[in-house]
């Protein structure tokens, strides 16, 4: 093995190779920082021209362009509270309000440091756990995936903010959006239009919820968000401060690794997940949404700590988990490569090249975001009236450009005004996004559990992964319902 | 004024151009809209059309951007509702004319467009996991008609093309279509096949591109294959109609070159000779094969076979109860 290994070290480092992980990460990087222009953009227009490189050069290139602009994502929604995709969504409830206290530095480097931990790990793992997680991946079905997405509803306490009450309307009308469109039976929900026949994508519900609602503002109150000037210098990440996040960055790159591994479920999640659990067991919990560095830490240790995961099932098992893979699973037939148990058995020489090229892409990805942060940050410093008009024209642009069609904008603006209004309530937009993103695997794999047990409800009690999410249930609501009186007690005593 | 007389002038600007274009076709790059998403079995087939195609239209480049959405009816909507100049066309699959042949209202019908020319069949294959007890299809029909225990299967749903292949395998059989075996439904093809390789549904019959790498592998077994043909990866393993099966053996999923309605002749007949050109290609048959798909590019009457797809899912849509 280790010959193997040490051979396939000499065959990667080609100068194409790096050529491609470079050129792949850096591209990455700027296309997820950019509003609206997501990860799997990035890998669909990068897949015409892989037809014509080495097979292991042309899945370097889209794993590095799948890992930047994972990365990426934070960026913006650290400096301009527009998350570049979904899974960086919990990175805005501390990013952003660091940035207005002019940390943004700080963050930007918070989020570099645990994006790039969370993906060595997810490498290694991927190398090292590919066999058992490739099992646990196909032991998870309907029943295990309802457990998991009830757990995962249940945490939307972490993250309602100030008021438990308005996380759960906010989670609830999310739920209900989540409804729009064709359900997996075929029929049709509050398909008013032809568009809403397929329902609403995420990314314009995204970008609507988070962008929109801060521009808005802007020109509603005639303000823009009083930040301090960025300093560029004195904004280094301290020893401390990492030592302080160490914690949450290792257990969010592991929840990032088991969540990225299981098909379907993917880094938003993920990110969810380690957040709303550093938030549970962190000494620092009340800061959290307030600018905490440690949240931005868990959020993206986990999304990245994805990355090398989602490769599992794809690399082991032949099946796509995601939309990203399924485009890398387009790349490997076209290169006469097949995903699966026979890969390892036929192409064994190209899956170490591709496992040593992976892990050397997590040191790029270190480099490239610390050359590209000292200008991003940047950003920072330019005044709302410039900056305010063109965030608005990239989401618009961004979001029509991802599927041709302008019903995607109307989405946008439409959930743009909700937004606002949300503001305006104090609702928090998180646990919307968050369960509009679940609420469909919720739905499907309820009624797929039933529709196989013939509506008996014990299939939800049959394997131990569903009692262990039905044990984590009954556990994490005693835990709040516990906080939630603490916190009521200590109102009463102060009044 | 001015604003409307200027628009006018580019739009005259504009009929001009094209009527030129008609006349020497193509004299600009051909837009070949694929109605599902990357990766998939239209995208590929686009992408690889566009590849080989480019050295028969005189060197003009073929450009495939992906319209998804509403069961790829998003797609095909936006084709047949285009200029027909023939610079858009659409890269159909069995659902242009299935979806129209199930659903009470389609946003496009089956025969809204102009026919250019088939391009490939894409098999279906029946397949079970590697550790079942059903060694063939037969076994598998005992068992659902025995009714011991009951039988789930994986499908994209009940009125899709994956879902129609099971149904008519139970008709076939003198076998309630909606009842004799429990409908799990998955989105796309390698969900299914997740679904299969966990045990979470005991049979499928999806498109042979999501199951090949699986079969191949030893983790599934096929048990039959929907297709004109056998397929030269599965010689061994019988198709639908061998079998004896009428409704299942006239199902198999298949990729053709649609534009939108009224193209000039000329176009067409230009793109007959293409498309002849094309199924001639060894670049186009080695891809092709590749994809596990089956190149019947250039031959067959397109517009007849669509209208007998459309009539064969029709009249199963009625008579399984999802059309009045």
């Amino acid at each position: 093995m280790w010959n193997d290994i040490i051979f396939a070290v000499s065959s990667v480092a080609t100068f194409a190779n790096v050529l491609a992980m470079s050129a792949g990460i850096l591209a990455g990087v700027v296309i997820g920082a950019i509003p609206g222009m997501t990860g799997t953009m990035a890998v669909t227009l990068a897949l015409p021209f892989t037809f014509y490189m080495q097979p292991v050069t042309s899945i370097l290139l889209l794993v590095a362009l799948y890992k930047g602009s994972t990365y990426g994502a934070s960026i913006s929604a650290i400096l301009i509270k527009t998350p570049g995709t979904a899974s960086a969504a919990c990175t805005i409830l501390d990013g952003w309000p660091l940035a207005r206290q002019g940390k943004a530095g700080k963050a930007l480097n918070m989020a570099l440091v645990s994006s790039c931990i969370g993906d060595f790990i997810s490498n290694i793992s991927l190398i090292f756990l590919a066999a058992p997680l490739a099992l646990l991946a196909l032991r998870v079905g309907p029943a295990e995936y309802f457990m998991l997405m009830a757990f995962a509803l249940c945490m939307v306490a972490s993250i309602s903010g100030n008021s438990l009450l308005m996380g759960i309307v906010s989670a609830c009308l999310g739920l209900l959006l989540a409804t729009v469109g064709e359900d997996i039976y075929g029929s049709y929900r509050f398909a008013m239009t032809e568009d809403m026949k397929g329902g609403l994508s995420i990314a314009p519900v995204l970008i609507g919820l988070f962008a929109l609602p801060e521009l808005i503002r802007m020109i509603v109150f005639r303000d823009g968000p009083q930040g301090k000037a960025m300093k560029l210098g004195d904004n280094h990440l301290t020893l401390a401060e990492f030592k302080g996040s160490f914690k949450s960055i290792v257990r969010g790159s592991f929840i990032g690794v088991v969540l990225g591994a299981i098909p379907g479920i993917g880094p938003s999640a993920a990110a969810f997940f380690s957040y709303g659990e550093a938030r549970r067991s962190s000494p620092n919990r009340d800061n959290f949404g307030k600018g905490e560095l440690e949240g931005i830490a868990a959020s993206e240790s986990a999304n990245n700590g994805c990355c090398g995961s989602t490769m599992i099932p794809l690399l082991a098992l032949g099946v796509p988990g995601d939309v990203i893979t399924g485009v890398m699973l387009g790349a490997f037939m076209i290169q006469g490569l097949t995903p699966g148990p026979l890969l390892f058995q036929n192409n064994l020489n190209e899956v170490y090249m591709l496992f040593v090229g992976m892990i050397f892409s997590s040191v790029l990805l270190f480099i490239a975001g610390k050359l590209t942060a000292r200008y991003f940050s940047r950003i920072a410093a330019i005044p709302q009236v410039v900056l305010g008009p063109v965030v608005l024209m990239l989401c618009i642009y961004g979001i029509y450009a991802i599927s041709s069609n302008t019903f995607d904008v109307t989405i946008l603006l439409i959930m743009g005004a909700v937004g606002f209004v949300m503001l305006l309530l104090d609702i928090p937009a998180a646990p919307f996004l968050i369960a509009f993103i679940l609420g469909p695997m919720f739905e499907d794999n309820l009624r797929r559990a039933l529709a196989i047990s013939r509506g008996d409800l014990a299939i939800f009690f049959q394997s131990p992964i569903s009692w262990l999410f039905a044990v984590l249930i009954v556990f994490f609501l005693a835990y709040t319902v516990r906080w939630e009186l603490q916190k009521l007690r200590q109102k009463r005593a102060e009044s | 004024m001015s604003k409307i007389l200027k628009s006018l002038l580019a739009g005259c600007a504009l009929a001009i151009a094209t009527g030129v274009a008609q006349a020497d076709y193509p004299e600009k790059a051909v837009t070949v809209v694929a109605p599902y998403g990357a990766g998939g079995a239209s995208d590929l087939a686009a992408r690889s059309l566009a590849d080989v195609a480019r050295d028969y239209l005189g060197d003009q480049p073929v450009v495939v951007i992906n319209k998804t959405g509403n069961g790829g009816m998003n797609g095909a909507r936006f084709v047949s509702e285009s200029a027909p100049d023939g610079y858009t066309l659409l890269l159909a699959r069995v659902g242009m004319a299935l979806y129209p042949a199930v659903q009470e209202s389609s946003p496009v019908g089956w025969d809204d467009y102009t026919f250019l020319g088939s391009l490939e069949a894409t098999p279906m294959i029946l397949a079970v996991s590697a550790n079942s007890p059903y060694q063939n299809a037969q076994d598998l029909i005992e068992a659902l008609k025995s009714g011991a225990s009951p039988l789930a299967y994986g499908a994209s749903g009940a009125t899709s093309i994956d879902g129609f292949t099971v149904q008519a395998l139970l008709s076939d059989n003198d076998l309630d279509p909606l009842r004799a075996a429990t409908l799990v439904p998955y989105k796309g093809g390698s969900a299914l096949a997740t679904a299969l390789l966990g045990g979470h549904v005991d049979f499928l019959a999806v498109a042979a591109g999501s199951l090949m790498p699986h079969i191949e592998a030893g983790k599934m077994r096929a048990l039959m294959v929907y297709a004109p043909s056998r397929m030269d990866t599965l010689p061994d393993v019988p198709t639908a109609s061998e079998l004896g099966f009428e409704k299942a053996g006239q199902i198999s999923g298949w990729s053709a070159l649609y534009g939108p309605k009224g193209l000039p002749e000329e176009i067409v007949a230009q793109w007959t000779g293409v498309l002849k050109q094309v199924g001639d290609d060894p670049d186009w048959l080695t891809l092709a094969n590749r994809r596990g798909s089956i190149s019947t590019a250039g031959q067959g009457d397109l517009a007849a076979f669509a209208r007998s797809q459309y009539e064969l899912f029709n009249g199963m849509a009625k008579d399984f109860g999802y059309l009045k």
